[in-house]
């Protein structure tokens, strides 16, 4: 346990180190402004049902138009509010990183810590199946997937890209493992008798916990990168609005050279929201890892 | 002989690999809710064509000769009908390939070259503004949405400037004519430059990321020391010494992220229109065509198991010290 408890305890002297980090704050920073729009979707039934971002429809314009006072990022091709479909897709596009990133955590630490505990076989049978999921492009399988099961609902889109993005943490995780197998303390609990179920998750599991997640911001960026492209190509949830299926909708209703206030908002925001997600990954990377930090840091 | 060893190794792996994978969509293909014949065969055929489709497939036999006659046809590269076209799905995907490698390879050369250069002289100056500004624009190129990324140069460089026509590879009227030879060439490149310049921003800032941070490991190694201490020029020890070497995970990573490339390289093409292997993916998705989209998905598969295979080889090769 002594991992575990080190890193609590360095915790806020590495939170120190991480805000100094420009990377850091500026991903943190551009982070909380989209779960502010996150949280702030959330209120949007109490503007009235002209403003529900799918099936609200302002009857004045009913057609797409430009920024004005009501609508003040302007409507879509059926007048629907773009300002508060970009936030509805806000709340879409954190949960399917973070759920998709979380299942796809949880999954890569348990085949690591099996496959570095168990070694072997086990070992070289695990490793090569992460080696071949690794190299699978996840969007194409997705598009086949779609194409024979029909319509997707998002929670099986957060489930699939996440059984395809597990192998990273494991290869993370069995490295961590392989190392924690040699300490002292896994030897003590063998010796007293300690099953290897019961090694793997009470004593290995707390320790590479925490490094698993650091690992999740990574996660959560292709997550929604695939999710958005997925929605963008016609093979999203329709029941859910994302900012892919708002492009899609700009493309496929022919208003991509007219509509520059429709085309603009969705792009930039999955492109932001990605790219801070990659820079607290980072900055969390060069926390852990010295070397990669800047001299006099 | 080791090297040998190492290569026939490699090869039965993705041959194992690819295996799988044709295995695992046989049984995706019979699990989907529906009945298999009416994915496999048109439903528009007569029924005799349609029984002789089924013969061929072997759609009424049980599971495991099913399993057989599939790999067999496989193999001998028969894939089908595509519904939409009428023709064997190999003639579709062949007379689509070309376009894809074409695209392809160029964008991730260049954008490797590109890569390792200016990785190189990012790390080299390493704390400077300009490694600040570098570094900062690969993050940005590298979490792009790649579609509404197509889309914004697609407006801004071929509608609102017209520089470049909006999509396709070749202009309908040179292709119909007896147009010369280089004038043809010059259109295919004139169409090629929007979704080059797509997709070279798009992997040109993952390269420059990995090659920095390689460099920075290999500028701590004792040998940089010694040619310091030698006496060797700063051009010297940063091309001669330290990039060469530093340059050899960026070949691996070709590999690794070729998942990552194809993604985007679909997309790519369906928004440009480029007639490659991805846009048919969608397209045959997109209509329920079955046979077609089975057999892109293969062919994709293949050029990814055999691009991995490429750059396993060439990283023994470029690498004296492995050891197999």
């Amino acid at each position: 346990m002594s991992y575990y408890f080190g890193f609590m305890h360095r915790f806020s002297s590495n939170w120190k180190i991480f805000i100094q980090n420009p990377l850091g704050k500026a991903g943190l920073a551009l982070l909380s402004l989209f779960a502010l729009m996150a949280v702030a979707s959330f209120g949007l039934h109490l503007l009235g049902p002209m403003y529900d971002p799918m099936t609200g429809v302002d009857p004045v314009v009913s057609r797409s138009v430009g920024p004005s006072t009501s609508h003040w990022l302007g409507t879509d091709f059926i007048g629907r509010d773009i300002l508060c479909q970009l936030l509805e897709g806000a709340k879409i596009a954190f949960i399917v990183g973070l759920a998709s990133a979380f299942i796809s955590i949880i999954i890569g630490t348990v085949v690591g810590m099996v496959s570095g505990y168990a070694g072997g076989i086990v070992d070289i049978l695990l490793m090569r199946l992460a080696d071949m999921v690794m190299v699978l492009p996840s969007l194409v399988i997705l598009l086949i997937i779609a194409a024979l099961f029909g319509q997707l609902n998002i929670w099986m889109i957060v489930f699939l890209i996440a059984i395809l993005r597990w192998p990273a943490v494991a290869r993370v995780i069995r490295s961590q493992t392989l190392s924690l197998k040699q300490r002292p303390f896994i030897e003590a609990s063998r010796v007293a008798g300690a099953s290897d179920i019961r090694i793997i998750f009470k004593h290995i599991m707390p320790n590479v916990l925490p490094l698993a997640f650091l690992y999740m911001t990574f996660r959560v960026t292709s997550a929604i990168l695939v999710e958005a492209s997925l929605s963008f190509l016609g093979f999203g949830d329709p029941g859910q609005i994302s900012w892919g299926m708002m492009l899609q909708w700009v493309w496929s209703s022919g208003h991509m050279f007219q509509a520059p206030y429709w085309l603009l908002p969705p792009g930039i925001c999955i492109s932001l929201l990605t790219l801070s997600f990659y820079m607290v990954g980072r900055a969390m990377d060069e926390v852990l890892d010295p070397r990669l930090r800047r001299e006099g840091q | 002989m080791n090297r040998i060893v190492f290569i026939s190794k490699k090869a039965v792996e993705l041959f194992i690999l690819f295996f799988l994978i044709l295995t695992v969509l046989f049984f995706l293909f019979r699990l989907a809710p529906g009945d298999p014949v009416t994915r496999m065969v048109d439903p528009m055929l007569t029924p005799e064509d349609a029984a002789h489709i089924i013969e061929q497939m072997g759609l009424d036999k049980p599971l495991t000769t099913q399993y057989m006659i599939y790999v067999k046809n496989f193999f001998t590269g028969n894939f089908g009908f595509s519904f939409h076209y009428g023709e064997p799905v190999a003639r579709v995907i062949m007379a689509r390939l070309p376009c894809t490698l074409l695209l392809f390879t160029t964008s991730t050369l260049l954008a490797a070259l590109a890569g390792v250069f200016l990785g190189k002289i990012s790390a080299w100056k390493k704390g400077s503004r300009m490694d600040g500004v570098l570094s900062i624009s690969a993050l940005v190129c590298h979490t792009l949405f790649v579609p509404w990324f197509a889309l914004m140069m697609l407006w801004m460089l071929g509608f609102q400037v017209g520089w470049f026509p909006l999509g396709g590879i070749i202009s309908p009227e040179l292709w119909i004519e007896d147009a010369p030879f280089g004038l043809k060439v010059l259109d295919v490149i004139h169409h090629m430059i929007l979704p080059l310049l797509t997709l070279f921003i798009i992997h040109v800032g993952s390269y420059l990321l990995l090659m920095r941070s390689s460099m920075l490991s290999v500028l701590k190694e004792d040998y940089i020391l010694t040619a310091r201490a030698k006496g060797l020029t700063d051009r010297v020890i940063r091309n001669r010494h330290a990039a060469k070497n530093a340059a050899l995970p960026v070949v691996t990573s070709v590999g690794l992220s070729l998942a990552f490339s194809i993604n985007g390289g679909a997309l790519t093409e369906q928004i440009f229109t480029w007639p490659g292997i991805g846009r048919e993916l969608i397209f045959a998705v997109s209509n329920n065509d079955y046979p077609l989209a089975q057999g892109c998905f293969l062919l994709i598969a293949a050029v990814v198991l055999s691009a991995n295979f490429i750059v396993d080889l060439l990283y023994a090769w470029l690498d004296p010290r492995i050891h197999y």
